[in-house]
């Protein structure tokens, strides 16, 4: 700290980052009072503690992703990836699907490892697809799911096909109609090597800035979140019972809303009892494809033009997959 | 952002999760079990920052003039800092409760619940409570007094209830259960989200859907309490 601030003094005579950031701690420690008295009012109380708590919760599941990230990026060649994966693209988006069971995260985790196999020179439809199935087809979610739902076992299958259709109905989709520009140029610009830098290094380096641009927009999610948490009237779900058409559409509005870790979602779905078990389901499907701090995640890794299309396909699509994985799984709507 | 504004933001960061790890007010926000990850993602996240710090510092000026194209977005960092270190936000209480939807049936047990510890009061966890309320075929709780720690959240028309939540994962998960207090002096000036240890006995068959499965305790005693480490049922 002490070596940084005397580079400051012997740089620039503009006002850089570190002195705002600098000037903003101190606001905010001299504010304390103020700061501490406005969140004084329940509401606030309670937007304030979901905030903190979705992004503790996320955390180790982003550090977790950037982490994996690095290591791809310093030890995983670009030849080596395509020699793994089949040659075209249409025979690649099933294997990366599967490929998703690997990685034991939430959805946090999967968006900076996917971004790295795009810069890695992975198609971005494959990498899409692994981004949609890992958090959801993972071992780890679906022991919660079979834990969550004790007298239901059908759900965990339900659940495994309606996600993995979805993530490979919009990697072929994306192979068929996405276009190239639609992604940030940042997120597919291939980060080489430089000369003398160790493999160690590079991980590093990969890890901490994966960390740095991925963490704002959690936050920004979380933040999202924990507002929609507050202001969402909770006898939205109360008046679902018997009404499956419509307990779809809410639910998986719900599900984006809610932007609950994968792991967690289907306890949440389990309690709510009055609803009938297909939008349940959905909601499970769409959950870990598409919520609020997801596509801020999303936005932030491969630009706001690939979210605003990315998100809403891939929202249609959750639905409809998971409609359709619960009429045959779990034999018709109930 | 500059890159020394980032690494100084990762320590921050980082030094924040193993704050709250460290004093165990992460209770407030996650499951117990989340414990070692939120350990091993604070030290990763402060290594990071460190480690990059380390390393301009011996590169010299050349690297730190660098600039880091991250966008605006590292800012938002500063936020969760803040909420840590100086806000440090309780653990939810009254107003989720009273924000919930009405509640819903306790899921049924799959087993026959067995009989209530012995002793002329045993403590139970709100959640068990309230199922034994509304699926106790044998009616374990009948003629029994009960201990039961929860806070206090004021509804409509003058009702008092003791309120807890069930975590599955973290804050923004939660589920309410409630018990509805009567028969006791003074119930209506207890503070909101005061923690308190209430005794007392249920009332037969008040767990019904007409009462949303919320039971009534006929309340014998009760003292406050300190808030419990672990503020949340799981």
């Amino acid at each position: 700290m002490a070596a940084l601030s005397t580079e400051q003094l012997t740089g620039q005579r503009r006002v850089t980052s570190l002195e705002v950031l600098c000037a903003v701690l101190v606001l905010a420690v001299l504010a304390q009072g103020p700061l501490t008295r406005m969140l004084d009012i329940p509401a606030a109380r309670t937007g304030a503690t979901v905030f903190v708590a979705v992004c503790v919760q996320a955390m180790p599941f982003l550090v977790l992703g950037v982490l994996v990230s690095g290591l791809i990026a310093a030890f995983v060649s670009p030849l080596a990836l395509r020699r793994v994966l089949p040659r075209t693209t249409t025979a690649a988006v099933p294997v990366a699907g599967l490929a998703g069971m690997a990685l034991p995260g939430c959805e946090c985790a999967s968006v900076p490892v996917s971004r790295r196999l795009m810069q890695q020179g992975v198609p971005p439809a494959v990498a899409l697809a692994f981004l949609l199935a890992a958090p959801a087809v993972n071992p780890v979610v679906l022991v919660a799911t079979a834990v969550a739902f004790p007298g239901e076992p059908r759900m965990v299958a339900a659940r495994f096909l309606g996600s993995m259709a979805t993530a490979m109905v919009m990697g072929w989709l994306w192979a068929r109609v996405g276009r190239p520009e639609w992604i940030a140029q940042r997120a597919l610009r291939h980060s080489e090597r430089p000369p003398g830098c160790s493999a160690f290094a590079v991980f590093t380096e990969t890890a901490r800035h994966d960390m740095v641009s991925s963490g704002g927009f959690l936050v920004l999610g979380g933040l999202t979140a924990a507002v929609l948490n507050v202001l969402v009237p909770a006898s939205w779900m109360a008046s679902l019972t018997g009404h499956v058409v419509l307990g779809i559409l809410v639910m998986a509005l719900l599900a984006v809303v809610l932007a609950l870790c994968s792991e967690a979602d289907a306890f949440v779905a389990a309690s709510l009892t009055a609803v009938p078990l297909l939008p349940r389901l959905v909601f499970l499907v769409v959950g870990p494809a598409v919520d609020i701090k997801l596509v801020a995640l999303q936005a932030g890794a491969f630009g706001r033009r690939f979210a605003s299309r990315f998100a809403p396909a891939t929202f249609v699509v959750a639905i409809a997959c998971g409609s359709l994985a619960g009429v045959l799984v779990l034999g018709g709507m109930r | 952002m500059r890159r020394e504004t980032q690494n100084v933001l990762l320590v921050l960061l980082g030094g924040a999760l193993c704050k709250i790890a460290y004093n165990g007010s992460f209770l407030r926000y996650v499951k117990p079990a989340l414990l070692p990850f939120l350990i091993c993602a604070g030290v990763v996240i402060l290594s990071l920052g460190l480690i990059s710090i380390g390393r301009d510092v011996r590169a010299g000026r050349t690297v730190s003039d660098h600039h880091d194209h991250a966008g605006r977005s590292p800012w938002l960092l500063v936020l969760p800092v803040l909420a840590i270190f100086l806000v440090a936000p309780p653990a939810l209480g009254a107003d989720t409760v009273s924000r919930s939807a009405r509640a819903v049936a306790p899921k049924q047990p799959a087993a026959a619940l067995p009989p209530l510890p012995a002793g002329p009061a045993p403590a139970l966890r709100m959640s068990d409570f309230v199922t034994r309320a509304v699926w106790d075929d044998a009616d374990s709780l009948h003629g029994r007094q009960v201990r039961l720690v929860g806070f206090v959240v004021h509804g409509a028309q003058d009702s008092t209830y003791l309120g807890r939540l069930v975590m599955a994962c973290c804050a923004a998960d939660v589920t309410p259960v409630k018990v509805r207090l009567e028969g006791y002096r003074g119930l209506a000036v207890l503070p909101q989200d005061a923690w308190f240890e209430v005794r007392g006995q249920v009332v037969p068959g008040s767990a019904r859907s007409n009462t949303h499965f919320t039971p009534t305790l006929t309340v014998s005693a009760l003292h406050p309490v300190p808030v419990p480490t672990e503020p949340y049922e799981f």
